[in-house]
């Protein structure tokens, strides 16, 4: 075999093994146009649909940067919300006490996001599986208790900082270039940008040699450990940017929301984050963002008809029990097979498994 | 006056450890044996609270729903681990966490959608109402009643584990299933049969502290973070372990308000956060060390 055959196999399953592969990008760029379009429609049929999409930009961007940890390096994390409430806060004392500006307050949410994130993860990455879920889970209560108290006002000997069980409120929307992005259109597109630039970073990332070293972590971490890797480091660094991420996506979300709240930090935060990357596909990245879609869309049009959480708690079981790859590995056997027939033999042959595994 | 508040306060601790060990035994059997994080544990626990509610304004009778509804728990909890859990046998353990968290979130809208969002009780049954003297303080006999049944309930427990033949195949399974497997039983129902168990001791708790303390559709989300806590303390599919856990975090429930209230809670997350730092597998976290 000469050098270039490997050399050319090398790349050709580097190709095939590209995280967001040619077609999923086109349809990604199909959505991004979409996206952009569907403001100036949304405003003329009900703004309401603005504001429900923008929630979905939100809650997509914290989903991407728990898939990075947890689809690309196999870090189940229980604790996202402490980087989401954590950057939550920053951006609601930032606008209440010094500025409002986008450029100042975002940067800063992603500042904190990373240092706690930093923290957390230096203290858990060398626990495994289970364990790493339940410390990261520990700590984020721990900052969930510290808000809920405002121990940090006691420290600092004034009245309230994080303001207890009642939250920050009034916090107005951010400034950009001077512009108030207070109406409901310029924040849709200040999250559609954000949103779509962490995708492209992220994507980057992890088809970076960086992220390739983070799959071989999740795949066998000892064998990356004995070729030579620092596994723990590569952990630490990864968890660090998805908790920068998860600080942006709360940042973001307090302005919108003009509320920070201790519920932000509290662990079914953390645990819905889990059911939207796994609803979608985890590893998958758009898996994940279309997980966030669906939960954010059926938590407000099932709340019409009863309570929303017993239809997502059954679609997720469901979800788990036969297609744990999510709604993209679904969509990825439909593509590979689009035969009705042999889609119908597959969904039989799941079943019987199923029935196998139950009743043996 | 300071040491009849002090033993009054420790009591307290006593009776909320001794409560709480009937919420984690299920849990730390069930992941003893088969690795299973359940997250629907607390909603397991809530269900038995609610079906005695239930079970006391139909037959207005309370001892009835201390027998009726920990038995109903049990066998949701079978059809849950039969048909839900099961399948899943062999894969990551962290599907397990994943597909109970599900649980959860559903039984947390089906209890609010049946019984509503709003706080009850279930009234104290006549025979237990009122309290004793016990010579430095008083204490509510229904508490007392509570301590007993715990305690009880935690040493037949201990025994069954270390003395029948069940306990024994208990204790083997979680050493080594496959082994078991190989000897002639049928390791899967005895999974099952644990399974049923924590949650008929799940239910049993309900029933109790919901008559004690409250019964709504948050219990669940409080009680099952305080079991991870006790269970991770403790060690993770030991039996001496959730029963100490348990022990060091109703005293800290019973103490920590009278002398540092905002840091209570903050205590206990620290606390299992040193404990997994320090000693990963929890303080008795040896698995043989049912």
């Amino acid at each position: 075999m000469s050098v270039k055959d490997i050399v050319g196999r090398h790349f050709s399953a580097h190709a095939e093994t590209d995280v967001l592969s040619g077609r999923v990008r086109l349809g990604l760029f199909v959505a991004g146009v979409v996206a952009v379009l569907f403001a100036p429609v949304a405003q003329m049929i009900h703004p309401f649909w603005m504001d429900l999409v923008t929630h979905m930009f939100i809650f997509a961007l914290f989903a991407l940067s728990l898939d990075f940890v947890f689809g690309y390096a196999g870090l189940l994390s229980f604790g996202h919300a402490a980087m989401f409430g954590a950057g939550g806060y920053a951006a609601a004392l930032l606008i209440q006490n010094v500025t409002s500006s986008a450029l100042l307050v975002l940067p800063a949410a992603v500042i904190i996001g990373a240092i706690v994130a930093a923290i957390i993860g230096w203290l858990s990455v060398s626990a495994r599986g289970i364990y790493f879920a339940m410390l990261t889970l520990a700590f984020a209560q721990l900052f969930y208790t510290i808000a809920f108290n405002d121990i940090p006002a006691m420290l600092l000997g004034v009245d309230a900082v994080t303001n207890g069980d009642n939250g920050l409120v009034g916090i107005t929307s951010l400034t950009l270039f001077g512009m108030d992005t207070g109406s409901l259109m310029s924040y849709y597109y200040l999250a559609l940008v954000i949103l779509a630039g962490m995708l492209a970073l992220v994507t980057r990332l992890a088809n970076s040699p960086f992220g390739r070293v983070l799959q071989a972590i999740r795949e066998n971490e000892d064998r990356v450990a004995f070729i030579g890797y620092n596994v723990d480091r590569y952990k630490i660094v990864a968890f660090t940017i998805s908790g920068a991420m998860a600080g942006l996506a709360g940042g973001l979300w307090v302005p919108f929301n003009s509320t920070a709240t201790t519920s932000m930090l509290h662990w079914t935060t953390s645990g819905e984050l889990i059911v939207m990357t796994l609803l979608g596909g985890m590893g998958t990245l758009w898996g994940p963002i279309a997980g966030a879609f669906l939960v954010v869309f059926l938590e407000d049009s099932l709340s019409a008809i009863g309570n929303w959480e017993i239809y997502l708690g059954i679609v997720y079981i469901v979800i788990v029990i036969f297609a744990p790859r999510g709604l993209a590995g679904i969509f990825q056997t439909v593509r590979s097979n689009p035969h009705p027939k042999v889609l119908l033999s597959r969904v039989r042959s799941a079943l019987v498994t199923y029935r196998e595994k139950v009743f043996s | 006056m300071v040491l009849d508040g002090i033993a009054k306060t420790a009591l307290l601790g006593v009776e909320m450890g001794m409560t709480l060990v009937l919420v984690t035994v299920g849990l730390t059997l069930i992941f003893g044996m088969m690795d299973v994080i359940n997250f629907a544990h607390g909603s397991l626990y809530m269900l038995g609270a609610y079906f005695g509610l239930t079970v006391v304004s139909v037959t207005g009778n309370w001892w009835a729903a201390l027998l009726i509804a920990p038995l109903l728990v049990g066998l949701l909890g079978g059809l849950i681990e039969y048909f839900s859990i099961r399948p899943l046998y062999g894969r990551n353990p962290l599907y397990h966490i994943l597909l109970t968290f599900g649980f959860a979130i559903m039984l947390h809208g089906l209890v609010t959608e049946i019984w509503g969002g709003q706080v009850q009780n279930i009234s104290t049954p006549a025979l237990l109402d009122g309290s004793v003297d016990l010579v430095l303080f008083s204490y509510p006999l229904f508490r007392l009643f509570l301590l007993g049944v715990s305690i009880a309930v935690t040493a037949a427990l201990w025994l069954a584990i270390r003395q029948s033949d069940f306990g024994i195949v208990m204790r083997a399974s979680a050493h080594d299933s496959e082994m078991v497997n190989a000897l002639g039983t049928d390791v899967k129902r005895v999974f099952t049969a644990v399974f049923v168990l924590g949650s008929v001791l799940a239910g049993l708790a309900g029933v109790l502290l919901g008559t004690s303390q409250a019964v709504d559709p948050g219990m669940a989300a409080s009680i099952i973070i305080q079991a991870f806590a006790i269970v991770v303390i403790g060690g993770l599919g030991s039996y001496r372990g959730a029963v100490v856990g348990a022990f060091i975090v109703g005293m800290l429930n019973a103490f920590g308000p009278t002398f540092a209230p905002q840091f209570t809670d903050a205590l206990l997350y620290l606390l299992m956060a040193a404990v997994l730092l320090v000693k990963p597998a929890g303080l008795f976290g040896n698995p043989e060390a049912t």
